[in-house]
């Protein structure tokens, strides 16, 4: 199992309401039905997945995320997660405001850009590539990773929206770790945050 | 006193129900009649019984071959052995609805009262009332819960009006093309049917059938103009173009000089065989009235605790029953925590996609029904 999934299924207690936002096929969202009581949602765009999702019996709404979460309502879930995403969309503060709206909790991961690694292969070999390592040919001039991000980015942007952050997590290392005590801001390559409205 | 036979008139069957029936107008019918049509087996715990409603001129006939028209059932792309409502597996039931044409109880049936044809004398029906009619098809057929409700544009409304009357008698429901309430545009379509419809000198105030007549003119004039809020301009464009009906010039006259011109007069024109006027009207009027919003809200603890599952269809290029409609009914049942899913399926050919060789849709619905266990 991923070690993302396996965190979020740690933190979200039972009978928890659960939006998955980018839930491609579904996998997230299967594993948390097994927990007691607990009702999920996803939300993804691509059709093909969402296809998946039903022939699983999983309840999904297919779109663009700002749109879908400007039509929920207010307060609907105790958690909303989004992992991997928020750095690919066009007005990431925009996004937090509205997921403030919508859930109570909220987890996001992403990977950290101020990893030491990439930080190092960046000025070293001198191109932007370096800084983005998600799916194969993705160049600074056509990824999906048009919003990058530090730990320390996210953390100020996280506070000025309104959230409260209660855990943040190595995600390689399936460990916890209280920022900016640590100097994870350099050596955490990918990051979850647990924060909470 | 209700009893199943045989329908004489057309295939399939009839259910005559010799009971008042109160409608939401207040206005009751004495006995009533529903026609209707079941595909596939119902298996021994009656657990596979899907309903399907139709659109404001289909009949219960989807599958296999119209036995009235000779041609190909609305929905045969849709249902039939190992499709994708698979009638190896599923139990399929469609009924004409109540004010049709097609041997459910309507304006072109006799009044028992009167022993004269209703006319407009029946009176005016809703989509809960056609609803309320095939509730009663299902409870005798002894069928508890239904694995799923489906269907299209009207058949949309009477799908979210089950839900919203019903909570208790099925499992989940497929909306496409549909909408929460009919959108002043499509009123204003509609009135615009009706208008044509009732300024034809033939429809001798909805007498038509006693005077041995037929409001042809105005019945063909509402279908072409219903007919062009199903496709879309892209549908159109490809179509037809500009191209002219078998010529070269134009005829600085008001004869059919393009395609598109011949193609509307003959949808109108075949229509004219196959469809009551008075139904027309009566039936436009309950898609008027459909709104079904504050139901949904009022009986979500009913919609919750029976975990009814909602799957909503849409279509890119359909302007009548948009996708910013369907939204609207994600948004409501979002908003009452109901459990529900949503697809907007990519089609350049409006409205009618829903009922034409779309794969998405096929891919949609059978993976969603798929999840549904029997």
């Amino acid at each position: 199992m991923r070690n993302d999934y396996k965190i979020i299924l740690d933190i979200i207690p039972n009978g928890s309401k659960v939006l998955d936002i980018g839930c491609s096929s579904g996998e997230l969202l299967s594993l948390l039905n097994k927990k007691d009581d607990v009702h999920t949602q996803g939300v993804e765009i691509n059709q093909e997945e969402v296809v998946k999702c039903l022939e699983n019996g999983l309840d999904v709404v297919q779109g663009d995320i700002n749109q879908i979460l400007e039509d929920f309502p207010h307060n609907q879930f105790d958690y909303c997660i989004l992992t991997q995403t928020i750095q690919t969309v066009n007005a990431p503060d925009k996004l937090l405001n509205l997921l403030k709206k919508v859930g109570k909790n909220i987890i996001i991961s992403f990977d950290n850009s101020n990893y030491y690694k990439k930080v190092f292969n960046f000025s070293v070999r001198g191109s932007f590539d370096n800084l983005l390592e998600k799916s194969e040919g993705d160049q600074w001039f056509n990824t999906q990773n048009i919003h990058p991000c530090s730990i320390k980015d996210f953390t100020v942007l996280a506070k000025k929206v309104g959230f409260t952050i209660n855990e943040t997590y190595d995600v390689r290392k399936n460990k916890k770790f209280i920022f900016p005590k640590s100097p994870s801001n350099i050596f955490c390559n990918e990051v979850l945050f647990n924060l909470s409205t | 006193m209700r009893k199943i036979i045989k329908n004489s008139k057309y295939p399939g069957f009839v259910l005559q129900c010799n009971e008042q029936l109160v409608l939401d107008s207040g206005k009751t019918l004495d006995e009533f009649e529903i026609a209707y049509q079941t595909y596939g087996e119902l298996n021994d715990n009656k657990s596979n019984a899907i309903f399907v409603c139709h659109a404001l001129t289909g009949d219960q006939f989807p599958a296999e071959k119209n036995p009235i028209t000779k041609k190909t059932g609305w929905w045969d792309l849709m249902i039939g052995p190992e499709k994708t409502i698979d009638t190896n597996k599923y139990f399929v039931i469609c009924s004409n609805v109540l004010g049709g044409c097609v041997g459910t109880t309507g304006p072109n049936e006799i009044n028992p009262k009167t022993n004269k044809i209703y006319g407009i004398e029946f009176p005016t029906i809703t989509i809960q009332d056609m609803v309320r009619v095939q509730k009663i098809l299902v409870d005798e057929l002894k069928i508890d819960k239904l694995l799923s409700v489906i269907g299209g544009s009207m058949g949309s409304m009477q799908v979210l009006q089950w839900a919203a009357t019903y909570p208790k008698s099925l499992r989940s429901i497929i909306s496409i093309a549909g909408a929460l309430k009919h959108s002043a545009q499509n009123i204003a379509f509609d009135e615009a049917g009706r208008q044509s419809i009732m300024l034809d000198p033939n429809w001798k105030k909805g007498n038509y059938i006693i005077e041995d007549t037929k409001p042809e003119n105005g019945l063909s004039v509402a279908r072409m103009i219903a007919h062009i809020t199903y496709l879309s301009d892209a549908a159109f464009q490809k179509k037809f173009g500009r191209n002219l009906q078998e010529k070269q010039d134009l005829s600085f006259g008001f004869d059919i000089d393009f395609q598109v011109e011949s193609y509307l007069r003959y949808q109108g024109k075949s229509f004219v065989d196959r469809f009551d006027a008075n139904s027309y009207l009566y039936m436009t009027r309950a898609m008027d009235y459909f709104d079904v919003s504050e139901q949904l809200v009022k009986n979500k603890e009913s919609i919750i605790e029976n975990k009814i599952r909602f799957l909503v269809l849409s279509f890119t290029s359909d302007w009548l029953f948009p996708t910013k409609e369907s939204r609207g009914i994600v948004s409501l049942l979002n908003s009452i925590g109901s459990l529900v899913s949503s697809a907007e399926v990519v089609s350049d050919r409006g409205h009618d996609s829903f009922l034409l060789d779309e794969p998405q849709l096929f891919k949609i619905t059978s993976g969603f029904l798929k999840g549904i266990k029997l």
